[in-house]
């Protein structure tokens, strides 16, 4: 058994990391939010160009096949980077799902998205309202035990603002022509929703480490009784807190990504594990981190809470803690003669 | 001995083997092992700074059980601050004469051997001058009082030295270079090998036994307790593994074991505290009764030890808060 990453996938991680430090700087965020606009084609297409879109589609459709290890680890870098795009979205509830759609909805999506390139949005009872249906060709729509597609000239929408300036979102006010079919639909649908656990713990991993890094190089720099607050023992301990936190949640999300890459049938309970402790990182890693800006985290100016709003979306869609909670306890109540000390894997 | 190679009594296996080892070990709910601190903590550091003289000499007598180990670190003005070890260990020709006391020594109430800090130099301060050295409790001079523990129980002792004469062959490593292999003694405590995660997985899934067959008389803040239980226990387990295939590729774990230091021993403390909780009225009950009370309540007591001994939480988070994230002294 072995339990680390292969190079491979540490390249891959690398490289989305330096590409994003570059092109996805907080400025450039800002400056969607502005412009009310936060889907920014530029950096779509350079992610485009970079494979990152297709990675996970099979490789007669152009893709990389790559596995949900490394998904995991791409998004962690995603949310890091309080990335705006619905990257995660694409690979995680579109491409990765293919395999689950209905034959008529898979024809429709993929007549409507070249290489996978082209952004479908997704709604879901647990994510209800599509992010960026303006820059979609389409909405895979989920729920009432029926699986629709919509295209976009079909359908009509409106703006709803979130919390979170990075994130459009959409509601659909009417559609004239949709595909749907309820075929499959059970199966369909946990496998979204396992996905959107994963996806969005993932992304929590990466904006939780994001809070940290910069509340640490905010606590050396900020005098105070002469010294940089950082060496006060109240600030270090919050901080250290925050630091276990991460740390034992990260392993949830790989074995999670794992577990649905062997197809493994405790993958839905994976992956609520993964959300809840990924969850429970980053609510701390946003208390504890406003804290240690003192004022300056309360302010619009400090560059924080980019990434604490885009957490507080990601801890409730997709299953917020109570979710969780209630998925895992259903499981571990039903099954617990297959869980705990011999059966981790 | 799992992991120990096969000259000196191991089986020679890696350490996932070692973890698989661990998880049917307290599956089978087998008993704590009363040598667990020379097995997993003066073994490991006897193997990397050890003579061959010392490793033949000490490793199988270790693992067939011939010689109970302590340890002894603290003392009494020595605590968090290790560094203030004032026992003293003077070099006399062929042997050190040990003066000073030791305290919180696990099982040295009936332990053979102590492995422990002293200040060989006199003039020394602090993280300097110290040596590491093993020193048989039977020895004339050294006296063991034992400390009766939270349960009643003696597992920790004072030991007095008065004038103890210890052959310099006792030595581990040079003179005035212990604090360097006392750090990776600690390392070991900290990290993987005393807190095997199979005992959190079991202690977890005991829990959950306990809910299901009490859930009616149990509110749902008990049973989101239940799930973190396990949650975390299980990503403790996934977090060791990943460690140990780390270590496996030849890494190594540094101040990473204060990370999982802390969360081992909170989890245990939140495990035994929600135990009591579904035991109602009868979580104080310390004879045998139903659901097994007693045993939940000894749990819980020595839960309460987890985040002071192996270096306290504090001092853990000051670890990470300088080492990890890089903040200042
Ligand atoms: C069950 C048990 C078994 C033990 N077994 C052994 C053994 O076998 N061998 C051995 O040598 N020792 C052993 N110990 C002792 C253990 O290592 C010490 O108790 C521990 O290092 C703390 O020292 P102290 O008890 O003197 O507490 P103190 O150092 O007095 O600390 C008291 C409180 O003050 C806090 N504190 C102190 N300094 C700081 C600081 N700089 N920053 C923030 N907070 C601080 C501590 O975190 C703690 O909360 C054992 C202890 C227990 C409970």
């Amino acid at each position: 058994m072995n339990f680390i990453f292969t190079e491979e996938q540490i390249q891959f991680k690398d490289a989305i990391k330096s590409f994003l430090a570059e092109e996805c700087a907080p400025a450039s965020i800002r400056d969607g939010w502005q412009k009310n606009k936060s889907f920014n084609l530029e950096r779509w297409k350079n992610l485009i160009e970079l494979g990152v879109l297709s990675s996970n589609l099979p490789e007669k459709k152009g893709g990389l096949g790559m596995d949900q290890v490394t998904l995991a680890l791409m998004v962690e870098e995603m949310g890091y980077a309080g990335l705006p795009e619905p990257v995660a979205e694409q690979i995680f509830l579109v491409n990765d799902v293919i395999p689950f759609l209905p034959k008529n909805v898979t024809e429709a999506v993929e007549s409507n998205f070249n290489d996978g390139t082209q952004y479908i949005a997704l709604a879901h009872p647990l994510a209800p309202n599509p992010l960026f249906l303006n820059d979609a060709a389409g909405l895979i729509l989920l729920d009432n035990s029926e699986c629709k597609f919509i295209a976009k000239n079909d359908m009509d929408f409106e703006i709803i603002s979130s919390n979170d300036p990075s994130r459009e979102l959409f509601k659909v006010s009417s559609m004239n022509d949709a595909i749907s079919t309820s075929k499959n639909f059970d199966e369909l649908n946990s496998a979204v929703s396992s996905r959107g656990s994963l996806m969005t713990a993932a992304l929590l991993i990466g904006l939780a480490q994001k809070m940290v890094d910069l509340s640490s190089i905010y606590v050396l720099d900020r005098t105070q009784f002469g010294k940089p607050i950082g060496s006060f023992q109240a600030v270090k301990h919050m901080l250290a807190d925050v630091a276990v936190k991460i740390e034992f949640a990260k392993p949830a999300v790989y074995r999670a990504a794992y577990s649905l890459s062997e197809n493994n049938p405790k993958s839905a309970l994976h992956c609520a594990h993964a959300k809840l402790m990924c969850a429970q990182a980053a609510e701390l890693a946003c208390k504890n981190s406003i804290q240690a800006h003192g004022a300056m985290g309360y302010t619009w100016e400090m560059d924080l809470h980019i990434y604490m709003r885009k957490a507080w979306s990601m801890m409730a869609c997709w299953g917020n803690e109570d979710k969780q909670l209630e998925l895992i306890f259903k499981t571990l109540s039903s099954t617990s003669e297959e869980l705990g000390v011999l059966y981790t894997f | 001995m799992v992991t120990w190679p096969k000259e000196y009594g191991g089986r020679g296996l890696d350490l996932i083997q070692w973890l698989i080892f661990e998880e049917e070990y307290y599956r089978a709910e087998a008993p704590t092992r009363v040598n667990q601190n020379g097995v997993f903590l003066l073994g490991p550091t006897l193997m990397e700074f050890g003579t061959h003289e010392q490793k033949s000499k000490f490793l199988n007598a270790m693992a067939t059980g011939d010689h109970i180990w302590a340890q002894g670190w603290s003392e009494p003005g020595a605590g968090s601050d290790m560094a203030a070890i004032r026992t003293t260990a003077v070099l006399e020709d062929d042997h050190y004469k040990i003066n000073g006391q030791k305290t919180w020594s696990s099982r040295a109430a009936y332990a053979d051997w102590t492995f422990g800090l002293f200040r060989t130099d006199l003039d020394s301060e602090r993280h300097r001058g110290l040596s590491f050295i093993l020193v048989p409790l039977n020895l004339p001079g050294i006296t063991v009082r034992p400390i009766p523990q939270l349960d009643g129980e003696p597992g920790f002792a004072e030991i007095y030295f008065d004038d103890v004469k210890v052959p310099v062959e006792n030595l581990l490593g040079g003179d005035g270079e212990g604090w360097k292999i006392a750090m990776a003694t600690a390392g070991f405590e900290r990290g993987l090998m005393l807190r095997s995660p199979a005992r959190f997985q079991q202690t977890a899934s005991k829990l959950l036994e306990l809910y299901l067959a009490n859930q009616d008389h149990c509110s749902p803040m008990i049973q989101a307790k239940v799930v973190e239980a396990w949650s975390q226990s299980e990503s403790y387990a996934l977090s060791i593994y990943h460690t140990a295939s780390k270590m496996l590729a030849g890494g190594s774990i540094g101040s990473e074991s204060s990370l999982g230091k802390i969360f081992w021993s909170e989890l245990d403390h939140m495990m035994h505290q929600t135990a009591l909780k579904i035991l109602g009225a009868s979580a104080e009950l310390s004879q045998e009764s139903k659901n097994d009370a007693a045993k939940w309540i000894k749990g819980f007591m020595f839960s309460y030890a987890g985040p002071i001994y192996a270096g306290t939480n504090e001092i853990q988070k000051n670890i990470i808060a300088e080492r990890l994230l890089g903040l200042p002294r």
